[in-house]
Formats: structure tokens, C-alpha cells, sequence
């Protein structure tokens, strides 16, 4: 009886405060990418027609950890069962993914635009690397920050 | 190539959806297929226990209770065997020789818990505080008459069946130790435990029926319970999760027996001097 009361409190415990977490992060990922929309972030490796057009190259990488709550967990685990998508990580995965790309952003300082945008995912924590279960994410994002010559 | 800054609107990689919704349209469906194996492989259960030969029986017996059967008889623990013998004797089982039957022994452990388990191969296990809650040989003897009620209905061996059936649905389905598999057994275990009472109360109408027989009256058969219930400070509410149902539950089930059968009421015989002072801790360490 103790290890349900247990298990939903932290089930409610894990809900609350992760939608909150969840809300106040994707708040503050879309004010700075509203901020840092002067700056792409491209995959492609050559957009400019001369390299003596580039003033200064060089790389820029950011990177963050998310974990999901016990609610989304448990909820991906029931989901496991059954088979199909796995919504309970969409989040996680989405705002692990735009907070990379805007901590890379956010060092690269005097860049016109970052050329070459990877964007690498890794499971880590210490529930990694066990059966069936995911703790928490990483996410890197790297480019080549380059900064154009002045024309004119 | 001219780039232009525009913000996205809305975001394809999320869904919009509501996980508690979710959650519970895929917490009722795992309860839903785990309620229905457990019903399904309950049914096999007492398939195979109303079959089950005697002799796999005491093999099961001698792996539960070998640590009971091996303490040594004290006097006390003769003058139990004696009041069992005697409740055996117009067992109506053993009479109609429908089935074969185990030979019944009694193990009295000192414990501090007031209670009696039955074990597989027909082994009874006395608990020596359970002595001390009765003041005569009647009351104890309607104890033994119901536990030898769950071996005639075979509930000791349906609840080590259920309670197996009940752990290898959840480590087959989400392994031994993960936390969906824990709620799923917190919630089947009242649900057992609803089956338990169930048990009790017909071994205890099974009980009242052969101490009538053995005594040609059924005074003392309440006495245990309404010891304990004065005893008792839980609540009814709390008694719900409990296994046993409620003392007073219990003695107005038997009052309703007595009545309806027409026992009678007589001379209760007193408890021998031997059950007098009788250890309620283990002598060594551990169980």
C-alpha cells in the first residue's frame, strides 16, 4: 500500500512540475530564437560563391542535458508495451534539439551565419544503459561559424 | 541568395495531445490484460489443486514448512496434537473417505503474533501468542477446526498458486523490478486479499460445523475473536487492506450459523495447565 501511495505522488509530483519545467523552457526558447533569428544556422557547407568573401571561420558547438520527469517516463514505459509513437519523448528530443542549436548560437559571437549545422543526440545518465529505459539526453549542436568581409 | 529571418509558426514535432489521457487509456489496458490472465490462469489454479495428488502436496509441505517440522515437541505441543487428532477424528472428509487424506500435525512456534497458518502436507502452524488470546480448549480447538477448513476447501494451496500466478504475469510482461509492474501488484493485491476473506469466512463456517460434531456444541468458537476484537485499535477502514475480515464481521457471520443450524451452547472445557507461560520470542536468533 505505501509503495502506491509512493508511486502517485510521484507520478503527480512528476506531471506538476515537469509541465511547468516543460512550459517555462519553451517560453524561454522562443524569445531567443525570436532573438537570434538574424543569425542562421545552415546545413549546407558552401553558400558563398568566392572564400575570399569570408573574413573568419571557426567552430562553434553547444550543448545541454534534458531529463524527463517520472510521469513521462512511466507513461513511455506503458507505451513500450503496446507499441506506437512514444509522444511522452517528443518534448524531450524537441527542446533538448532548439536549445543546442541556441547555446551554439549563443557563442557564436560576430557570426554572419553557421555553415555546416550537425546535430547529434546521446542517451546518458545512469539509467542509459539499461534495458528499456531512458534517464535523461543530450544533445550537441556544432557548425563553422563564419564572419563575411564587409563588401562595398 | 538573399536570406530572410522569419519565425516559425506552431511546431510539426510535437503533438498536441493530452498525456494524461494517454495514460490512462494505456494504464486501463495493461490492467485490463493482466485482470484477465489472472482470472484465466485463476481458473487453472483450482483446476490443478482439486487434482493435485497427495504425494506432490507433501513434497511442497516439507519445502514450506521444514524449518516447523523439525522443533521439538514440548508438552504443550502433545496436548495441541492431541485436540487436533481428536477434531480429525469427525473430519467428515476422512469419514466419507471421498479423498485421500494427509496426516494432520500441529507445530506450536513461539512468535509474538496472535495467528495460525496452514501449510502444504497437512502441517498446522500454532503461534504461541495465539494461545494467550483463548481461555479455553474449546476456542482452541475451533482455531485448528479452521485451518483444517482452508486444507478441506484447499485454499493453502490456491493462495501459493494465485500469489505465483499474480508475480509471473508482472516480471513476464515489464520485468522484476520496473515501476509500472509494481502499481499493477499493489492494485491485485487487494483484489487477493478479497479472495482471502472470502476463504476465512467459510473456513470459519467449515470450523463451526466440525467443532459441533466433535463437541455436540459450539460454545467457545467466537471466543478468539472477541478477544481480539477488544484487543483491536484499528479501524474498520483500515481492516479493508487487512487479510482476516474484521473481528465482529467474523463472530456476527458464526452468530448467524449458530442460529441457523439450532447449536447449542454448553460448558466450555478450560485450558490445560500446560499452555500457561509459553515463550511469545524465538529461543535463538532469526525466525
Amino acid at each position: 500500500m505505501e509503495q502506491l501511495i509512493i508511486f502517485v505522488i510521484l507520478i503527480g509530483l512528476g506531471y506538476t512540475a515537469g509541465t511547468i519545467a516543460e512550459r517555462r523552457h519553451y517560453r524561454s526558447i522562443e524569445d531567443r530564437e525570436l532573438r537570434f533569428l538574424n543569425l542562421p544556422a545552415v546545413t549546407v557547407k558552401n553558400v558563398l560563391s568566392r572564400d575570399d568573401e569570408i573574413f573568419k571561420a571557426w567552430l562553434v558547438s553547444g550543448n545541454v542535458v534534458i531529463s524527463i520527469d517520472y510521469f513521462k517516463r512511466v507513461l513511455a514505459g506503458l507505451r513500450n508495451i503496446f507499441g506506437g509513437e512514444v509522444r511522452a519523448y517528443e518534448t524531450l528530443i524537441d527542446r533538448a534539439r532548439r536549445e543546442a542549436v541556441l547555446r551554439m548560437k549563443e557563442s557564436a559571437h560576430g557570426a554572419n551565419i553557421i555553415l555546416n549545422l550537425r546535430i547529434e543526440t546521446s542517451a546518458i545518465g545512469q539509467s542509459a544503459n539499461r534495458r528499456k529505459s531512458i534517464g535523461s539526453i543530450e544533445a550537441i549542436a556544432y557548425g563553422t561559424a563564419v564572419t563575411l568581409k564587409k563588401t562595398e | 541568395m538573399k536570406y530572410t529571418a522569419k519565425a516559425l509558426k506552431g511546431n510539426v514535432n510535437v503533438s498536441r495531445t493530452s498525456p494524461i489521457k494517454e495514460f490512462f487509456i494505456l494504464l486501463s489496458g495493461v490492467l485490463g490484460i493482466v485482470i484477465l490472465v489472472y482470472v484465466a490462469l485463476g481458473f487453472a489454479v483450482d483446476f490443478v489443486v482439486s487434482r493435485l495428488p497427495l504425494e506432490i502436496e507433501q513434497n511442497l509441505g516439507s519445502l514450506y514448512s521444514g524449518i516447523y517440522v523439525n522443533t521439538e515437541k514440548t508438552g504443550a505441543g502433545i496436548r495441541l496434537q492431541k485436540i487436533l487428532d481428536e477434531l480429525v477424528e469427525k473430519n467428515p472428509l476422512i469419514n466419507s473417505r471421498q479423498q485421500e487424506e494427509p496426516e494432520y500435525k500441529v507445530h506450536l512456534v513461539p512468535h509474538s503474533q496472535a495467528n495460525a497458518i496452514a501449510l502444504p502436507g497437512g502441517n498446522i502452524v500454532v503461534f504461541s501468542a495465539l494461545i494467550k488470546e483463548v481461555d479455553s480448549e474449546n476456542a482452541l480447538a475451533f482455531v485448528l477446526a479452521h485451518e483444517l477448513g482452508h486444507f478441506a476447501n484447499k485454499d493453502h494451496l490456491r493462495g501459493l498458486g494465485r500469489r505465483l500466478v499474480l508475480l509471473s504475469i508482472s516480471t513476464a510482461l515489464l520485468g522484476a523490478d520496473s515501476s509500472v509492474s509494481n502499481l499493477i501488484m499493489n492494485s491485485l493485491v487487494n483484489v487477493e486479499m478479497k479472495f482471502s476473506r472470502r476463504q476465512e469466512t467459510m473456513a470459519d463456517i467449515w470450523a463451526l460445523d466440525l467443532l459441533n460434531r466433535r463437541y455436540g456444541h459450539v460454545s467457545g468458537a467466537s471466543e478468539f475473536f472477541e478477544n481480539m476484537s477488544k484487543k483491536e485499535k484499528r479501524g474498520r477502514i483500515l481492516y479493508y487492506f487487512a487479510i482476516h475480515p474484521y473481528p465482529e464481521d467474523r463472530i456476527n457471520a458464526l452468530e448467524d450459523r449458530i442460529q441457523k443450524k439450532g447449536y447449542l451452547e454448553k460448558e466450555k472445557i478450560p485450558l490445560d495447565k500446560v499452555f500457561e507461560d509459553l515463550p511469545v520470542k524465538p529461543a535463538g536468533s532469526g525466525k
